[in-house]
């Protein structure tokens, strides 16, 4: 037997106009899940506390609430000291137990042909991952689209890419997905990091019912401007000024001796949008010794589309691109986009590494630069974070670079997956609540390293919003300026 | 407790199981159709949790025939013939509902609905989902409730049913915050799923407290072989608090071997032609024998071991086993699993007719509560057959019921109501009668039995009901009422160990001999009624 110490949200909605927390401690087995802590709460402490189980075995779905935040089964997470439940983040009936019939009632039923016959045993195989999801819709209290837009959730998209699948539904259910929202999901993976099977929706689900979508000519038309675009130009964003790769030479040797040569994958966003922070980050790779190698036949990574499910010219993007970098013998590729980064990862087959450019700084080694004196905080992009796994990298430059650090929650910031084109007024909404985060953390600036969480958080916020390496550039700058302080008194 | 609701219907199903689910389905095509359960629909009760699969004859070289044998063989030839018949005979149709409706089932590379073998079969004829069959089943009929016309009364519980006359016309439930709901229905279907939930050591879901066998003896109904509870060979026996929780059977009939402290394959010690695919009770007996005699591993269970299979093999047909057991730290494509019997299903039940009939007028039952399909003994795979065959008879059945516009009378409703009432004065935290209660029959009513075990658990029994649950809010009601539930399972199980002066299945009274065997044993079912209890015999040609 172990004894722990553990805090409880509880909510009695005849007395409560809001959750409080109570403590309690217990001593249970070893192995013990969370589960077994409310029981032993339940059955010695307080039986009034309400949760809901059934099968105590990860396999019903009933028990889904948050432990210190993150949604999990009680059933199956094992119970630790010192840890903290919630309910999940869906409307609060009593303590743990939420709403969760609504959702549920709105999931599209099974549109059976009679006499369909059995599927093949490939068409049964597709199914299978997204029958795994036992509707414990610990994604649809996560997902920051649900909570902005009119979408019934991943939950709701897992099934109807599984009725999209069947060979025996007779009902072409796509206007249906897209009723129920399949435009407003911004891909920011949140629902795939939550889900007790794994089930990949964003990819799996969301961006194939997408491509079913654009196959019978439902795309939203801005969408279908950029695919245009990619189309006829290469680049998935139109020229405005002068781009970053007709700035720049093939090759840029650093200042110093060379410790190591990477190739650069620039991305539309910094090509055409932002090319003044590629250049910073130039400047900061000059500075480590890095030589860069920039192919200028590089192309769109093809993330807009995929996004937004219109694929045809796919194939095409991906053989320039490999092309272009193994042509010149290039063994690692260095993106700055997250979502190009999160793109040529999970969705190319390279043939050379993939790292995103605080993974170069931080393997490499960066000269110190000078402490800035401001307050920061980091916005972890969607495709850097849950896309890539990278969230330690980032803080640890960042912390070398400014007089203090603090953390916001990490949160969709609304511009992925095509809905800051396509449903600007939900990106907007989303920006808003990145804003009320950024407010409470009283930064001077925030820092990302992802252009379209740069753009988008900027259009969001009074805070100026920089990338990591225009942050460090400034670093550099400022380490200069007291050096040459320094020698002019001396 | 506010003034109640009133709901009402023309059937009214208890229940959201597989059974539950199929016959509401069903009566909904009759008429006004209510489905009222303990939990969320669909996600209380044992059927989501199956795992291994669902028995049906589907190939030329199997035949009904040889599952009838296989079943009543398995059953110690207890089973109720007629009812074995219809189970057999329609469960291929059933299945074929289920795929129609949208089920994934796996199939064969000839794309035809894929089948393994299963203990105590001659034929792999069980049909599978990977290892989440229940899962799979439940998806779909939930799927199929949505477009139905059914109406769903979630997270409520009936703790009575009512009656006028004689005849039962619907039933008193509580919601979630402890507020009573009545309804009343032409007819009104029992399909509370089981409730080895009684003893320690268990496989089953939180709602396996057997609340239907309960409301079933109270209103009057008959219930037969109330002793003959199933002990699954191989639940998981760490860490503590998952104890019991089911190693599926799939993990044999994909070839997993037991193996003793030793490394001994020791079922070539009791049965050298079936090994670990022979009958649930067999192996059971076998390992808890093992154990006892003190060739068990350190957690007191023995090895159950898969990795001499390919990893592949593991991670596609026995995924949801590979996730549970990595989540406790166990690789199973490495290492052996370890486990223990464990109970797992209530063969007794309400007795019915081919039709779902029970012995009330009004009322009939289908799925874990009824008794009679599997006999002494369930083979693996019937239970979910059972579910859709019996679900869709007893719905229909039901739905069939002349419409009447049922009646109650006040004074049953402010009786119960006082009754509940009660357990605010309560003496004891229910958690405390429950704990005890299963104690007392896991080592007094559980594998083997004696006289003496068991006159001294109804002993236990006995002392616990006179104690009163107590209730802290009226959201704690439906606890209390549970308990007192459990003990009336317990009651009956024990009283029917007592009746039956044999060992049959999985029922083993180590205090008798006998020089029968199942097949010449002169007795048949035992009955218990609040009415009438005993032990059916039979002539048998010597
Ligand atoms: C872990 C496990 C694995 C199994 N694997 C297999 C297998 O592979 N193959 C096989 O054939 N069989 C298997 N079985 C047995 C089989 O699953 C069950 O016998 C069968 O599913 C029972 O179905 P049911 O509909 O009768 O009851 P359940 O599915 O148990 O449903 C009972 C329903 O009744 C509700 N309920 C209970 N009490 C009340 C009340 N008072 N008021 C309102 N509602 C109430 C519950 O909420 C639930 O909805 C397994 C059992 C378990 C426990
Ligand atoms: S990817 Fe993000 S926005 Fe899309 S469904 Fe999942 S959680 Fe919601
Ligand atoms: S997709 Fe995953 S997280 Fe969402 S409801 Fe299904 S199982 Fe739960
Ligand atoms: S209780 Fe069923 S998933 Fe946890």
């Amino acid at each position: 037997m172990k004894e722990m110490t553990v805090r409880v949200s509880r909510f009695d909605p005849e007395n409560d106009t809001e959750p409080h927390f109570e403590t309690y401690t217990v001593s249970v087995h070893e192995g013990a899940r969370v589960l077994h802590v409310l029981h032993v709460i339940h059955d010695t402490l307080d039986p009034t506390l309400s949760y809901r189980y059934c099968c105590e075995a990860g396999q019903c779905g009933s028990c889904s609430l948050r432990v210190n935040g993150e949604p999990v089964l009680a059933c199956m997470q094992e119970a630790k000291d010192g840890m903290t439940i919630e309910p999940l983040n869906l409307p609060v009936v009593r303590d743990l137990t939420v709403e969760m019939e609504d959702v549920l009632a709105r999931l599209a039923p099974f549109p059976a042909r009679e006499e369909a016959g059995l599927p093949t045993k490939e068409e049964i195989e597709a199914m299978k991952p997204l029958r795994d999801c036992i509707e414990c819709l610990s994604c649809v209290s996560e997902c920051p689209a649900v909570d902005v837009a009119s979408f019934l959730g991943p939950t709701a998209m897992c099934q109807e890419m599984r009725i999209a699948l069947d060979p025996r539904a007779d009902q072409n259910r796509i206007r249906n997905a897209i009723e129920e929202g399949l435009f407003t999901c911004t891909t920011c993976q949140r629902c795939r990091d939550v889900c007790p099977k794994n089930i990949e929706i964003p990819g799996k689900a969301i961006e194939k019912l997408r491509e079913i979508a654009n196959r019978q000519g439902l795309t939203l038309p801005r969408h279908q401007d950029v695919a245009r675009l990619v189309e006829d130009t290469g680049r998935s964003v139109d020229r405005t000024k002068p781009t970053f790769l007709e700035q720049v030479p093939e090759v840029i040797e650093p200042d110093g001796p060379v410790r190591g040569e990477v190739g650069f994958f620039v991305g539309c966003m910094y090509n055409g949008r932002l090319p003044e922070t590629a250049l910073d980050m130039i400047e900061v790779m000059k500075r480590n010794g890095i030589r860069l190698i920039i192919p200028h036949d590089q192309v769109c990574c093809g993330s807009p589309l995929i996004r937004t499910g219109q694929t045809r010219i796919l194939p095409a993007l991906k053989k320039r691109n490999i092309e272009a970098f193994t042509r010149r013998g290039i063994t690692t590729v260095m993106t700055m986009c997250a979502g190009c980064g999160s793109t040529l990862k999970n969705d190319y087959d390279t043939p050379y590494t993939i790292k995103d450019v605080t993974e170069i700084l931080t393997e490499y080694g960066i000269e110190p630069p000078a402490a800035l004196d401001i307050r920061a905080t980091y916005h972890d992009p969607c495709h850097l974070l849950r896309g890539q796994g990278i969230s330690r990298e980032p803080r640890e430059l960042l912390k070398t670079v400014v007089r203090e650090f603090v953390e916001m929650p990490s949160r969709c910031c609304g511009a992925g997956g095509g809905v800051r084109s396509g449903l600007p007024d939900q990106a907007a909404a989303l920006g808003r609540q990145r804003d009320d985060e950024i407010k409470k953390t009283h930064a001077d600036v925030v820092v990302t390293v992802c252009p379209f969480c740069e753009f988008h958080i900027a259009d969001s916020t009074d805070r100026p919003v920089k990338n990591i390496c225009t942050l460090l550039l400034e670093g550099y700058r400022e380490k200069d300026r007291k050096k040459g302080v320094k020698k002019e008194s001396e | 407790m506010h003034a109640d609701d009133v709901v009402n219907c023309h059937v009214l199903v208890i229940g959201s199981g597989g059974a539950g689910a199929r016959a509401a389905l069903e009566a909904s095509r009759y008429g006004k159709t209510v489905l009222v359960s303990r939990t969320l629909t669909g996600k209380g009760g044992c059927t989501t949790m199956a795992e291994g699969g669902y028995n049906a004859v589907l190939r030329k070289l199997d035949s009904c025939p040889m599952h009838v044998e296989d079943t009543l063989r398995g059953g110690a030839f207890l089973n109720d013939p007629a009812l074995v018949d219809v189970l057999v005979h329609e469960a291929p149709d059933r299945m074929a509902d289920l795929i129609a409706w949208g089920a994934v089932f796996d199939v064969t590379d000839d794309r035809e609905i894929a089948q393994r073998p299963f203990g105590g079969q001659r034929f792999p004829r069980t049909c599978y989902a990977g290892d989440r069959t229940g899962h799979e089943m439940m998806a779909t009929l939930v799927e199929r409730l949505r477009g139905s016309g059914v109406r769903q009364l979630q997270d409520t519980a009936v703790i009575e049913l009512l009656k006028d006359g004689n005849r039962v016309t619907g039933a008193a439930m509580l919601d979630r915050d402890g507020d009573l709901i009545i309804c009343y229905a032409d007819a009104t279907v029992l399909a509370t799923g089981g409730g080895t939930r009684i003893y320690d050591i268990s496989t089953n879901c939180a709602a396996g407290t057997g609340d239907g066998f309960a409301l079933g003896y109270r209103a009057g109904a008959e219930l037969i072989d109330m002793e003959m509870v199933q002990f699954h060979p191989t639940g998981a026996v760490y860490p503590y608090d998952a104890r019991g929780r089911l190693i599926t059977e799939a993990v044999r009939g994909e070839g997993g071997l037991l193996l003793n402290r030793d490394g001994e394959r020791f079922m070539t010690r009791y049965d050298p032609e079936r090994m670990e695919l022979s009958t649930r009770d067999v192996v059971s007996r076998s390992i808890a024998t093992e154990i006892l005699e003190g060739r068990g591993t350190p957690h007191g269970g023995v090895y159950l071991d898969v990795s001499h299979l390919p990893a592949r093999t593991i991670e596609e047909r026995l995924p949801v086993m590979l996730e549970q057991f990595l989540a406790f730290g166990v690789d199973i494509r490495k290492e052996p699993m370890e486990v223990a019997p464990t109970a797992h299903h209530i063969m007794g039940g309400l007795r019915i007719t081919p039709e779902g009939q029970t012995t009330l007028p009004g009322l009939f039952a289908c799925g874990e509560v009824t008794g009679g399909v599997h006999g002494a003994n369930r083979l693996g795979g019937n239970a979910l057959a059972d579910t859709q065959v019996f679900g869709k008879r007893a719905g229909e059945s039901a739905g069939k019921e002349a419409v009447r516009g049922g009646t109650v009378a006040r004074s049953r409703i402010e009786e119960l109501r006082a009754h509940l009432d009660g357990y605010y004065g309560g003496t004891t935290p229910p958690a405390e009668i429950v704990g005890r209660l299963r104690l007392a029959m896991w080592d007094g009513a559980g594998i083997f039995r004696t006289e003496k075990s068991l006159v001294e658990t109804g002993r236990v029994i006995d002392e616990l009901a006179a104690l009163t649950p107590r209730a802290a809010g009226s959201q704690n009601l439906l606890w209390c009422r549970t308990v007192e539930n459990m003990i009336v399972l317990s009651r009956l199980i024990v009283k029917g160990a007592l009746l039956r002066p044999e060992s049959r299945g999985a029922h083993v009274r180590k205090d008798i001999l006998q020089d029968w065997t199942p097949d010449r044993s002169p007795y048949m079912h035992t009955y218990q009624s609040l009415s009438r209890a005993g032990i059916e015999t039979r002539e048998v040609q010597v």
